[in-house]
């Protein structure tokens, strides 16, 4: 492995059943990296990341974070996780939620005071401390749950589509903390509807039908189909992997 | 009122219960489990209530009516006569072996009849006829009122036994003493007794609903999951909540004994903290099978549907309303699995009978391994990934 791949993976399959949720997924993710995988619901995307994070064990084929094979305890704390659904206690405080996962995570009191300080300004939610999480509004819970994920400063960070049901002007908000966190060279892997905002990845990976069809910067894979924008590329490529 | 959308109402209910299997299932499996224990349970009278019979009769002219009653008791269902001393042995000894095993609540009773039963009857026979002054005959009985119900039916049983062989078989009708002097439970009332089931079964009810409710909701709110992806053990995660529920288990149960004492003055003659452990484990051993029952339930709606299969059971089998020797035959085996069974019978020891935890071991033995024995099988179950 180079120093510098953080999530590497070869062969990775996962079948259910009759369904073939993700085939021979190859990937080699490097530190500092933002990476977007992208594509149609029921495309893989969710299934790749839960391998990836230890929930569900391949069929075949293996993963490997920051050198180690997955699932693996020890790398647990280096790798945080915001799922798709809220995942998050409905019938606590937003500070209680961040302290619970806050100590799943071994982090000492004071830490865990600075820490939450710091990734509530970043969701903006700092008014809403005390609040308990079934009075707030749908896009709040999904800024609680990104809270969650980076309460213990993670090196690899995993978000399954972060940005649904946040208002467009948050949601700036959270692509510019993206970028300050790859800025402290932390790696980051999300999943997206939202082609235009995968522009902002530094790599994309599509994702159609459980395969990986293409991988690349957004600029080289729109200028490879000669189309502007990452959604025309998408449906260009998915067309000639059909054929 | 619009009968059309009235039906669409019902329409919409009636299919998506036809879309739950499981439910549908339990709409059947539920009354006709409830009107099966139910029909046994209240139809089970007390048998086999173990005593000892101690007869000291020598009887006049080689017949001796202690031999007669004896014979009578042994014959009854609802009573096991468990050891019979007959006149031959060594009568102190008899007495105190039997008394002994009272106190060990290996039986409930010892039933003692007197040296002179045979003679003090002719002479009451003869004295009453001529107007002297009558000594009754009498028969003894150490009794374990623990339950005031078993204690009741051994005594009226005995009274039942002596009627039968004087009155029916030889027509008299002489003045009989019989004495019983209470081992445990000297002020026993039916509170008494059942309190520290009510508190055993409101423990378990309560730990068992918030358990698979919390469990369910881990689950469908993918909260579990993501905890998973943490470095929390399996272990650890179920021992957090184990602790949890075993202290709300606590909480309640110090509500129930410190309500019964102050509105009902119940008895309490052990250690209230023996019988408290005894509820804390009994309520980490049911929160871990609600644990794992969790993982046989999709939705919340089909977890509380195990509470009745949980519930009935655990009222009518485990001894805490009617005593065991009032469950039929059939059932009997079942109690000896369910953990409340040992709680019950635990808490009512120390309550009742005074007893510590040297002489309930046995009980929260059972109820420790119960306990760990869900632990490690919730754990276990919650590394079984896809």
């Amino acid at each position: 492995m180079d120093g510098d791949v953080v999530i590497e993976t070869k062969g990775l399959r996962k079948q259910f059943d009759e369904l073939v949720a993700v085939e021979s997924l190859d990937l080699r993710i490097s530190k500092g990296t933002l990476y977007g995988l992208i594509g149609p619901n029921g495309s893989g995307k969710t299934t790749a990341i839960k391998m990836l994070v230890g929930l569900l064990k391949p069929t075949a084929g293996h993963a490997k974070i920051l050198g180690e094979p997955v699932p693996v305890r020890t790398n647990r704390s280096k790798v945080g996780y915001m799922p798709q659904e809220m995942a998050i206690y409905q019938d606590l405080t937003v500070h209680e939620n961040l302290e619970f996962f806050a100590g799943l995570y071994s982090i000492i009191r004071e830490t865990s005071r600075r820490r939450e300080e710091e990734v509530l300004r970043v969701v903006d939610l700092e008014q809403s401390r005390d609040r308990l999480v079934s009075h707030l509004s749908g896009g709040m819970r999904h800024r609680v749950s990104l809270a969650c994920a980076l309460m213990h400063d993670p090196f690899v960070i995993f978000l399954d589509e972060p940005t649904v049901g946040v208002d467009p002007e948050l949601r700036v908000g959270f692509w510019k903390y993206f970028a300050e966190l790859k800025a402290q060279g932390k790696t980051i892997v999300l999943t997206t509807h939202y082609m235009d905002e995968a522009e902002r990845c530094d790599v994309v990976g599509m994702m159609r039908q459980g395969e990986l069809i293409a991988e690349g910067a957004p600029r080289d894979l729109m200028e490879k189909t000669s189309v502007s924008n990452l959604e025309d590329a998408f449906l260009t490529i998915a067309r000639r992997s059909r054929k | 009122m619009n009968l059309q959308r009235i039906l669409t109402v019902s329409r919409k209910t009636l299919r998506s219960l036809r879309h739950d299997r499981r439910t549908v299932a339990f709409l059947v499996l539920v009354p006709l489990l409830m009107i099966a224990l139910f029909g046994y349970t209240f139809g089970g009278d007390l048998k086999d209530v173990k005593v000892d019979i101690v007869n000291l009769d020598q009887g006049v002219l080689d017949h001796a009516l202690g031999n007669d009653i004896s014979l009578e008791l042994r014959n009854t269902s609802v009573l096991k006569v468990v050891d019979y001393y007959g006149p031959g042995v060594q009568n102190a000894s008899a007495v105190s072996s039997s008394l002994e095993k009272v106190k060990r609540a290996e039986i409930w009773a010892c039933v003692v009849i007197d040296q002179n039963f045979t003679v003090e009857v002719l002479k009451g026979v003869f004295n009453m006829s001529h107007g002297l002054p009558v000594v009754p005959a009498k028969v003894r009985i150490e009794v374990d009122s623990t339950n005031p119900n078993i204690a009741a039916a051994i005594v009226a049983e005995v009274q039942k036994a002596v009627q039968r062989v004087l009155t029916e078989r030889y027509g008299i009708v002489p003045p009989i003493g019989i004495e019983m002097s209470k081992v445990y439970g000297q002020d026993a009332r039916f509170i008494d007794f059942f309190a520290p089931g009510v508190m055993g079964l409101a423990a378990m009810m309560v730990t068992f609903m918030l358990s698979i409710i919390s469990f369910v909701h881990e689950r469908s709110a993918f909260t579990l999951e993501r905890v998973q992806t943490s470095p929390i053990t399996e272990g650890e995660f179920v021992a957090g909540y184990a602790l949890a529920f075993g202290l709300v288990g606590l909480v309640q149960s110090s509500v129930i004994l410190g309500a019964a004492m102050l509105l009902f003055n119940i008895q309490i003659v052990g250690s209230p903290l023996v019988v408290l452990f005894i509820i804390f484990l009994l309520a980490v051993g049911v929160q871990g099978l609600g644990f794992l029952l969790s993982t046989l339930a999709r939705t919340e709606f089909q977890a509380i549907q195990f509470l009745p299969l949980i519930l009935f059971p655990s009222i009518l089998l485990a001894g805490v309303f009617w005593p065991l020797e009032a469950v039929p035959e059939v059932l009997r085996p079942v109690s000896g699995f369910i953990p409340l069974t040992y709680a019950v019978d635990a808490s009512r020891s120390v309550m009742i009978r005074g007893w510590g935890p040297e002489q309930v071991w046995v009980q929260l033995l059972i109820l420790a391994a119960f306990a760990v024995a869900m632990l490690l099988l919730s754990a276990l179950s919650l590394k079984r990934r896809g």
